[in-house]
């Protein structure tokens, strides 16, 4: 029974595939690098202790990818469940328990973990093949024996499965609260009112953040004296930015109700105002990850560009901002690939949530939206949430990263507090993506929305 | 009020409409050239057993769906050629809906639901056009109702709400697919009533799809539909009569 709806349902989890497969395919590919560097120093002295280097930092950024990648994959199976309400319900209402409804959906996720890590793998590993190969035919590698695959590989994909395979199962815990009633009539997600109501949670996150807040503001003071208030200020970040995830449910929404007011008052943009905020767990489930995405990578590219101002003013000369110029050039884009995974989840997510919404897009066309006026509003809830986000995540970045070179830097001899430096290329990078993201989340929604005839979006179940 | 007279305006027609499904041998012929009018000011029920095709022939006369062959007027608007968003508009102001369930957004709000058809032409209510939508409200028992979301309100509810919004712009005519097909008795009955109403008392044009031969008593007229053709049309009947018509139907087939 649970193995034919896998099979029917295979395509709601294409999104998740495209998520797992990418963070297999860098972190393959990242760990397959590594081993191209070492087989250059294969004969030299210390040649395994330069992979070991190289495999610890490429695993920190392999870790941000999975930690995001398993916050994506999370929130999709919570949007896939919340789509399947009605026939989890019915199956509970004759009989199957929610426990085993909720390891059929895990079993799912170690399906989707296993093909998308293989399958990403795979590609990563050819991906490294081939820019080595175009590497030495310009030049900038020397010819050498180089490994065909490296065993570490095997890591990556060990990992990408185990953490598919628990945030399924963490975006499961939906089905436990979706009653056997709920076949009988229609099947609602919680509302706002429900679900900010959260009171446990919201203390916690509340909690969180204040004290989040208050150890990052003395580690910044404490790095005025000593290069350790960083140590103090890493927690303050950690601590403040777990509050802002756990209370995300409150804060996303509050977000995506102050951009929607900025678009406008026709029928479409009040329509996608509304749905982006009456379904709080929808939007923050969407959105989420894409906010977590971006405040790392400003994080990263704010805390560098003030080291850099730093250091520069500090030590000066043309070596210092060489190395770091390149340094940093490497590590953004190592860790941007966090926030395409981020965006990713986000395009796939915003599709399922329209496409669940057919019956309800039926009923509009019914009553008098035209073709574009759905396009319009689809397009208008996509724009909120990649603005609500990306903005969230660059205010908080800034915030942090600026934090993070103040806490450690703040010592050096005159510096003092100094002003965040804006990595403004990167910054623009970010904004020209999030438009780019509102556009493409919007593409395959709004094509598949007018495709279908108001008369079989309304005979949907 | 003339309800039979022949030559009464019509406000919606069909022609010589069929419309077929898929292709091949799985082709299914829902509508077999059929030809109607629905009369102005009238509460008009199409009846049928499940599967003679009354929602297709619904759908095609209030452009949601095209004909395979034949052609549809709606008020005096040959619809046959017309594209989607021309359609689309025809429908935001001149056709009003009730459907069998899932009549209602579900993030608006009850006041929100009935002014979508003004909020999706980009418009507020005229002054004249706000008192009849407070009448309406009032009338239907909806006035403490106006800030609740449709998953707060019973089933009736939810239709006397869809039924507000249908009214609301005062459109040429007023589809309802099995409106009280998900309500219990009492609940379809005030649902009925209500219809019944608006035709007598508002003029208003209505035209029904039903298969419950009590909701079809309420009506001025009567279509029986079978297989995809009109097979009968009366005036006013009693439940029973058409009970006793729609089983004749069935033994005869
Ligand atoms: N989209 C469709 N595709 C294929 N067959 C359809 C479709 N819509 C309706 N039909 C068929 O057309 C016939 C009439 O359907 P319908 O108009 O819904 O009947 P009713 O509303 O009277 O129950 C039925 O045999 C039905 O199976
Ligand atoms: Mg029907």
């Amino acid at each position: 029974m649970s193995a034919g709806i896998s099979l029917r349902r295979g395509r709601e989890h294409v999104s998740s595939l495209l998520v797992t497969a990418l963070s297999a395919a860098f972190g393959a590919g990242l760990i397959q690098a590594t081993g191209f560097v070492n087989d250059l120093y294969r004969d030299e002295e210390g040649g395994g202790e330069t992979q070991t280097a190289l495999v610890a930092v490429a695993m920190v950024f392999i870790l941000l990818a999975l930690y995001v990648a398993s916050i994506v994959t999370a929130n999709t199976f919570g949007t896939i469940i919340a789509g399947r309400a009605r026939t989890v319900a019915l199956l509970r209402l004759v009989g199957a328990s929610a426990r085993t409804l909720r390891r059929d959906v895990a079993r799912e996720g170690l399906v989707v973990g296993l093909v998308g890590a293989l399958g990403g793998a795979i590609v990563g590993v050819g991906v490294s093949h081939a820019a080595l190969a175009w590497g030495v035919a310009s030049g900038v590698m020397p010819e050498a024996a180089y490994r065909s695959v490296d065993p570490l590989v095997l890591l990556p994909v060990v990992l990408v499965v185990l953490t598919t395979w628990t945030a399924s199962h963490v975006g499961s815990r939906a089905v436990l609260s979706v009653t056997p009633m709920q076949a009988t009539g229609a099947a609602q997600e919680r509302s706002h009112e429900e679900s900010v109501r959260r009171p446990v949670r919201t203390v916690f996150a509340i909690l969180f953040l204040v004290g989040g807040a208050s150890l990052l503001a003395l580690g910044i003071l404490l790095g005025l004296v000593s290069p350790f208030g960083i140590v103090v200020a890493f927690f303050g970040g950690v601590g403040s930015f777990t509050g802002v995830v756990l209370g995300a449910h409150w804060i996303l929404p509050a977000v995506l109700r102050l951009v929607g007011r900025a678009l406008g008052r026709s029928a479409p943009a009040t329509l996608a105002a509304a749905n982006a905020v009456r379904y709080p767990e929808r939007s923050t489930r969407t959105t989420v990850g894409l906010v977590i995405g971006v405040t790392l990578v400003t994080t990263f590219a704010v805390a560098m560009a003030t080291y850099r101002t730093i250091l520069l003013r500090e030590f000066g000369g043309e070596d210092v901002d060489g190395v770091l110029a390149v340094t940093v050039g490497v590590l953004s884009a190592l860790i941007g690939f966090s926030g395409v995974i981020a965006a990713v989840g986000m395009v796939n997510n915003l599709s399922l949530s329209v496409l669940q919404r057919t019956r309800e897009l039926g009923l509009l066309r019914a009553l008098g939206f035209t073709a574009r006026q759905v396009r319009g509003m689809i397009l208008a809830e996509s724009a909120q949430m990649s603005v609500a986000s990306v903005g969230l995540g660059l205010a908080l970045g800034i915030v942090y990263g600026w934090a993070a070179a103040q806490s450690l830097l703040g010592s050096l001899s005159g510096t003092g507090l100094v002003w965040p430096t804006m990595p403004w290329g990167l910054l623009a990078i970010l904004v020209a993506g999030a438009a780019l993201l509102a556009g493409l989340a919007a593409l395959a929604p709004s094509r598949r929305a007018t495709a279908v005839s108001p008369v079989a979006a309304l005979a949907v179940d | 009020m003339n309800t039979t007279a022949p030559g009464a305006r019509l406000v919606a027609r069909v022609d010589s409409v069929t419309k077929s499904f898929g292709v091949g041998s799985n082709t299914v012929t829902a509508l077999d050239s059929v030809s109607l009018g629905i009369r102005a000011g009238e509460f008009t029920a199409v009846m049928g057993p499940s599967g003679s095709g009354k929602s297709t022939l619904m759908h095609i006369m209030a452009g949601l769906d095209t004909p395979t062959t034949g052609r549809v007027w709606l008020g005096d608007t040959d619809i046959t050629g017309l594209d989607d968003s021309a359609l689309t508009l025809l429908r935001r102001r001149h056709v009003g809906f009730v459907f069998q369930s899932f009549n209602l957004v579900p993030t608006l709000d009850v006041r929100g639901n009935i002014l979508l058809p003004f909020e999706l032409d980009g418009r507020r209510p005229t002054r004249e056009e706000q008192d009849w939508i407070d009448h309406l409200i009032g009338s239907l028992g909806l006035s403490a109702r106006l800030g609740h979301r449709p998953h707060q309100l019973s089933g009736g509810q939810q239709q006397r709400v869809a039924i507000a919004r249908a009214l609301g712009t005062r459109p040429h005519l007023v589809f309802a697919d099995e409106p009280t097909g998900n309500l219990d008795s009492r609940s379809g009955r005030e649902v009925l009533a209500l219809l019944a109403t608006a035709a007598r008392e508002y003029g208003q044009s209505i035209a029904m799809v039903t298969h419950d031969p009590l909701a079809a008593s309420a009506a001025d007229r009567v279509i029986f539909l079978a297989d995809g053709s009109v097979v009968d049309d009366r005036a006013r009947s009693s439940a029973e009569d058409i009970s006793r018509f729609m089983l004749g139907m069935e033994a005869a087939a």
